[in-house]
């Protein structure tokens, strides 16, 4: 019986006895959740109009971070490399869209996401050759970021809570709100889910492929450059970052491909989930670093149970 | 008749093409397995900027080393063990000299390659500690000094000396879930069996470099009274970030030379201040051997570096600087040795064991108290430079103790035990056993 201490009673009674402790550990939680989600969006969004897996979504954030920074190393005062940002995105989601998607309408999916792999490539490239690969620091207080800390001493302790990680929070819940307005109150918001119900339905009644793609690649940039400004904040920009897509995965496969929700909740879950694992038991228990797997094993076990991730939907085809 | 003489001419260029690597070369090509890609370009950018422009700085300005160019092609790895692998098969065939790895899990991965194929392998500063017996492993270096003596050196500073005075405290290992992140462990699992210290390892993974909270976190709840760092890329500079957030003292942050890089510590600037690293070189922009690197590399337009983003005065391009130097004092010793500038593998091999960096050598180098003067021999492939502990100021950093020394009664025997162990598990193994010193 002497293993169920560590397990069952140990992970409880520690969380017991340091509740600020344990409160700290969830909010990093959150913050690491919402940013899970944030990635998870750019992919999310991108199937849902193409069925395409965006490989390139890692990158984007790289790009898209690399751009800000770069511009405002140059002299653009951060005011104005902001815009100039996303004009960069637009500007590039129009090129893949010319240049990659269109002459590829009609190829089956994997060749869609193999050019995605190309479009990753070639970013790499360019993002190297214009930027460099040395590790950068954020703009943050620039861009009117507050840096600051909030410090609460609840139950006897201390949970401190950086102001950009809250900042953070609120940008991407706003993010998330207007994505969810757009896609379901606007016209090309009713165009985009329409083109990802069926494609040839949605051509048939005049919805433009080409403006859709472009629109969709283009909000997967401004999400991308949300999501580079907020990690970039916490570790400097580098083609680090290009890793956290990996984190984006299991989130896909918890939430489902096509479920801007299930994105959202897929995230937070893993979020939270994986860190008080670690803390309570993988830390103790397994000499911690479960963080690297913690997340697949959970969306494996849904996937278990629903083939489809918790809000994905079920298709079923006639064969 | 025509068939045969045309089968013999294209049999002898298809001998020569195989044996071309054996034989002594118009070049001298010494390339180098580059990451200026992926998470971990941040850090090996500036280093492998570093190591080529030395490399160019002779070829302009001394035509090459004793007048042969040096040819120093990149391959680049990502930091991936697997395309380190074909790298190194790329440049084998391609008639390499030696062999850089650049990364630990690379170096592991073809050291038992090194007796079969014997192409000397350079791991300046990192790799298998244990390399430093010569003994054993006859073709690969990794001098100046080795993570094991890093770990000695900065377990003796933080106890002064007295590491008897760590007695029931608690010492984290901040580490990259990595062959290199585990390196200094059994080193450190040693000392602290000996001296009755805790020593708590706190494992970063590679998808987590840039989001520590976890591991900062556990920092938090066990109060390590010292965290020493084993980072690379971008974990470095997410783990300083975390640190000021959780508020651990700086002075009790200690990271081995990887950590001695400026961009990482710029992010928080003076937040940073009383954050060390034991280093066993020392950045000065002004010395004579980094003019010359400007005046014919950088200046004349052939460095790749960043001019704007202060690249040339960082401790991580003088590093790479340094890693050329004493590649190429090895070249030059082997060429001695051989009474020929056109030296083969073998004799390469023979330079590494010759290399002979004393005060005098550095000062003609240009290069006084950039690094400490060391020499390497037959057993002893590290050379054991001593190194200094430098601290970050605000905005830059300063030495703050004198050159310090690795504990060689604790490191030697571990180092003749995990020898002997991969030696055993790699069978048949070959020993040197003429060499003795």
């Amino acid at each position: 019986m002497e293993f169920i201490h560590p397990i069952l009673i140990k992970p409880f009674a520690d969380m017991v006895s340091a509740p600020d402790f344990l409160v700290q550990v969830l909010w990093e939680g959150i913050v690491s959740g919402v940013l899970y989600a944030l990635i998870a969006l750019g992919f999310v969004l991108i199937f849902k109009s193409s069925r395409i897996l965006n490989f390139a979504q890692g990158i984007m954030v790289v790009f898209a971070a690399l751009t800000l920074v770069g511009l405002y190393e140059r002299g653009v005062p951060a005011w104005l490399a902001l815009p100039l940002t996303l004009g960069v995105m637009l500007v590039l989601a129009i090129g893949i869209e010319r240049v990659v998607l269109r002459p590829l309408v009609n190829q089956p999916d994997i060749i869609l996401f193999m050019a995605t792999i190309g479009i990753t490539m070639f970013l790499i490239g360019l993002g190297e050759t214009i930027f460099g690969g040395e590790n950068k620091r954020m703009i943050t207080e620039e861009l009117g970021i507050p840096t600051g800390n909030f410090i609460f001493e609840p139950f006897g302790g201390f949970v401190s809570i950086e102001q950009k990680d809250l900042t953070a929070v609120i940008g991407a819940v706003v993010l998330v709100v207007v994505l969810l307005l757009f896609l379901n109150k606007s016209k090309m918001g009713r165009a985009i889910r329409a083109l990802g119900d069926d494609h040839q339905a949605a051509l048939s009644v005049g919805i433009s492929l080409s403006t859709i793609w472009v629109l969709v690649w283009f909000i997967a940039g401004i999400i991308a450059l949300a999501t580079g400004i907020v990690w970039g904040a916490r570790a400097g920009v580098s083609f680090a970052l290009e890793v956290i897509a990996l984190k984006a995965l299991p989130v896909l496969m918890l939430g489902g491909l096509e479920s801007v929700s299930g994105a959202i909740i897929g995230g937070l879950m893993i979020g939270i989930l994986e860190k008080v694992f670690e803390i309570y038991w993988g830390q103790p228990l397994l000499g911690g670093s479960t963080e690297s797997w913690f997340a697949y094993v959970l969306a494996l076990l849904v996937l278990l149970a629903r083939p489809q991730g918790l809000f994905g939907e079920k298709i079923i085809e006639r064969v | 008749m025509r068939l045969t003489i045309k089968t013999a001419v294209l049999a002898t260029i298809f001998a020569a093409g195989l044996t071309a690597p054996a034989l002594a070369q118009d070049t001298l090509k010494l390339p180098n397995m580059s990451y200026r890609t992926g998470p971990f370009a941040a850090t090996g950018t500036p280093h492998m900027n570093g190591q080529l422009d030395y490399m160019t700085m002779l070829n302009e300005r001394d035509g090459g080393i004793n007048g042969v160019k040096v040819q120093f092609d990149e391959c680049e790895t990502g930091y991936n063990t697997e395309k380190g692998v074909e790298c190194y098969e790329k440049m084998r065939s391609e008639g390499a000299l030696v062999t850089q790895p650049w990364s630990t899990g690379i170096t592991l991965q073809v050291l038992p390659r090194t007796n079969v194929d014997k192409i000397p392998m350079y791991a300046p500063g990192y790799g298998f500690s244990a390399m430093q017996d010569g003994k054993t492993f006859s073709w690969a270096f990794n001098p100046p000094t080795s993570y094991w003596d890093g770990a000695s050196m900065i377990m003796n500073a933080i106890s002064g000396d007295n590491l008897d005075s760590l007695k029931g405290k608690k010492i984290a290992l901040l580490h990259l879930d990595h062959p290199y992140g585990k390196e200094p462990i059994p080193l450190l699992e040693a000392l602290a069996a000996k001296h009755g210290f805790e020593l708590l390892l706190v494992p970063v993974g590679m998808s987590e470099m840039q989001s520590q909270s976890a591991q900062w976190l556990q920092i938090r709840r066990e109060k390590p009274d010292f965290v020493l760092m084993w980072g690379w890329g971008a974990m470095n500079g997410g783990a300083i970030t975390e640190a000021v957030k959780t508020r651990y003292p700086m002075n009790q942050f200690v990271s081995i030379w990887w950590g001695a890089h400026e961009p990482d510590l710029s992010l928080v600037g003076d937040q940073a201040k009383g954050y060390r690293a034991l280093s066993w070189n020392f950045a000065d922009s002004d010395s004579k051997l980094m003019q010359d690197v400007k005046k014919y590399v950088v200046d004349a337009g052939k460095s790749q570096i960043n001019q704007a983003g202060g690249e040339f005065d960082t401790t991580a391009y003088q590093r790479g600087i340094l890693m050329s130097v004493i590649m190429a004092e090895g070249v030059r010793a082997a060429q001695d040795l051989a009474g020929t500038p056109n030296i083969d593998r073998e004799q390469l091999r023979g330079g590494f064991e010759n290399i002979k960096l004393d005060d005098t050598r550095l000062a003609e180098l240009g290069a006084t108290d950039m690094m400490a003067p060391f020499s390497t021999s037959c057993a002893n492939h590290t050379g054991h430079a001593k190194a200094w502990m430098i601290e970050w100021d605000g905005s830059k950093f300063v030495k703050v103790t004198d050159l310090l020394t690795a504990d060689r009664a604790e490191i030697d025997p571990l180092v003749e035990k995990a020898a002997a162990a991969y030696a055993a598990a790699n069978q048949p193994w070959p020993i040197n056993d003429a060499c003795t010193d």
